[in-house]
Order: C-alpha cells, then structure tokens, then sequence
C-alpha cells in the first residue's frame, strides 16, 4: 500500500521504516538512505554546535537536492527535507519531489559533489561560489544563515557513512532496489 | 526599481548570480538603501581564492552589470575566500553606516589587520566602498 505524503498515516509509516532500517541495516549507513537520514536526524537534535549557532528565528525548511545517477544505483533525484524550527531540527525527511522543490531553500548538488561534502573535500560555502551546489531561495536570508546552514552539511559529514564510491556492484543494485521500494511505498517519485 | 543585469554566460548558481541574488533581495527587503544602489557608480571587483572564482560589479547610478572575471580596471576590489565574503554580507549596518564593533565587524577587521582580507581603495575610495558594503550587507 502506498502512502499519501503529508498524512499522519505517511509520517508513522516513514518514522516505523527508518526506525526498522536503522536497527537491521549494517553501519555504517549508506548515504542517503532512510536510515542514514534518521541517523543524521538524531545527530542533529542533539547537536550542541547546532543549536548555539542556529537563528532563534529561524523559519523554514531546508531541502537537499540529490541528483539522480544511475551508475550508483540512484535512478531518481533524492530531496532530503529538513523541517528547522528557531534553534531545532524537527525532522528529516526523505520526501516527494513535487515537497522538496518547494522547501523555502533547495541547494542541488550531484551525487559526486555531495559525496565530496561528506568527505570534506568540497566546502560547502565553496561549493557554491563556484556553482557546484545551487542554492534556490531567499538569497539575503541563507547568508544571514550562513553559519546553521554550513553546520547542518558539516553534520552531515561527521555522521559519516558509506560513500557511493565505495559500494560494490552488488551494493549498487541494493541501494537502486532500496529506492524503487521507497518509492512505491511513499509515493516518492 | 533596481536594474540588474548578468553579463552574458554567467552560469546560474555561482559566485556571480549569489551576489547579485544578494544586493537584489536586500533592496527588495530594504528599500532605503537605493539610495546608495542609485547614488554608486564604478567597478568592483571581487575573488574568492580559495574557489578560485571572481567577478566584476559595474555600478552605474542605478545599474548595475555582473560580470565573471576582471572587467577593465577596478578602482575597489576586494579578495578574501568564499566564507569571508559571506561574512562581508553580514556586517551589521547601523545609523547608515556599517558596524564593526561586533563580533562579525571584528573578525572582518581582524582578517583585514592580518591580510586575509585584502581590499584596495579602502582608502582612496571611502565613501564608494560604505555605499557598496550596505548593499551587500543582508543585516
């Protein structure tokens, strides 16, 4: 059965998966999927450098955009939404692309560049001067929000988990099955 | 109403179109400081070594043209890496002026004094450079 996005039905289905994944799925995670997301999530709630430098008035999620490559197995684009409230994360989530484009700022990167983010290769500030990653919205506000925006990704890397580079054809095909149930069961397309 | 336009193949996303993404949204958001978007009128230019980009700004007395790259002979430029100009647009400006008795002021001063920041015209353009340091500021 496929579950409606935005629906409480949707969101207990989303949170029983992540929470099943995180528990049966070997670490580390592989980027990107659901229980690298919660992982990320749980890493951010807690995240005392997080909270210090957020904007107590902040508003407004901020979205990953995950460019599709079939040759890691990701044969859609992936928007990863983060719902930050003030100084907390409420949420991350994998969701709908029709959702994602909608987050109040979208920054787009391919599966290459967010891998050199993870790595630290790429600065994320960086990346955007020299129009690796894109950055969609409200150009004065993210700049106000330099400094959460710069944590939430730097988070990202201390996670840590399994690049793309890393997996085996095997992997690969796992990761592609992986997203085409995600899919069909959360209607992401 | 501000004209802004980008030079012919500026890539969308990048150093060029964030900055002008920049002055942009703060004129729609301050509309006091056309004043100074009216009132400017020359180039600047502007690197981020670490990213190895740059760009010119030709201000025209309520124009503005982005450019990639050096465009003729800039009287300011400033070159720092990509966080401090960022840091640039965020100086506070207070009773029309920018402040740089912050935190944000202070390290931008700092990276001045230390040369991590190097700005030419700084003296012989002062007034030019106040004007452009308030467009870009988003505070």
């Amino acid at each position: 059965m496929a579950y409606t996005h935005g629906t409480p039905e949707w969101e207990a289905a989303y949170v029983q998966k992540t929470k099943e994944r995180m528990e049966s799925q070997p670490k580390p995670y592989i980027y990107f999927m659901p229980e690298w997301v919660g992982a990320w999530e749980n890493f951010l709630k807690a995240d005392p450098i997080y909270k210090s430098v957020a904007l107590p008035d902040w508003q407004g999620a901020v979205v990953l955009h995950v460019q599709k490559n079939p040759d890691f197995g990701v044969d859609q684009d992936i928007y990863v939404y983060l719902d930050l409230h003030k100084n907390e994360c409420r949420s991350i989530r994998i969701v709908p692309s029709e959702y994602g484009k909608k987050g109040a700022y979208v920054i787009t990167g391919s599966i290459e560049r967010w891998m050199a983010v993870g790595k630290k290769q790429l600065d994320v500030v960086k990346g955007m001067m020299q129009g690796k990653l894109k950055l969609k919205g409200n150009l004065p506000a993210i700049v106000r929000a330099i400094k959460p925006a710069v944590r939430l990704v730097e988070a990202a890397a201390e996670v840590g988990g399994s690049m793309p580079d890393e997996w085996s054809p095997a992997q690969i095909e796992t990761v592609r099955k992986t997203i085409k149930e995600l899919a069909a069961e959360f209607n992401i397309d | 109403m501000a004209h802004i336009e980008l030079a012919p193949g500026i890539e969308d996303g990048g150093m060029a179109t964030m900055i002008a993404d920049i002055i942009k949204g703060n004129l729609e958001e301050k509309p006091k400081r056309e004043k100074d978007f009216n009132a400017l009128k020359g180039s600047i230019y502007m690197q981020a070594e670490d990213a190895e980009v740059d760009m010119t700004l030709i201000f025209n007395k309520g124009s503005l043209e982005v450019h990639n790259g050096m465009v003729g002979k800039p009287k300011i430029s400033i070159v720092t890496d990509s966080g401090t100009l960022l840091d640039l647009a965020n100086i506070s400006v207070k009773f029309g002026l920018p402040y740089y008795f912050d935190a944000t002021g202070r390290d931008v001063i700092a990276k001045l004094v230390t040369g991590k920041l190097k700005i030419k015209g700084l003296m012989s353009h002062p007034i030019k450079l106040t004007r452009f340091t308030k467009l870009m500021s988003v505070k």
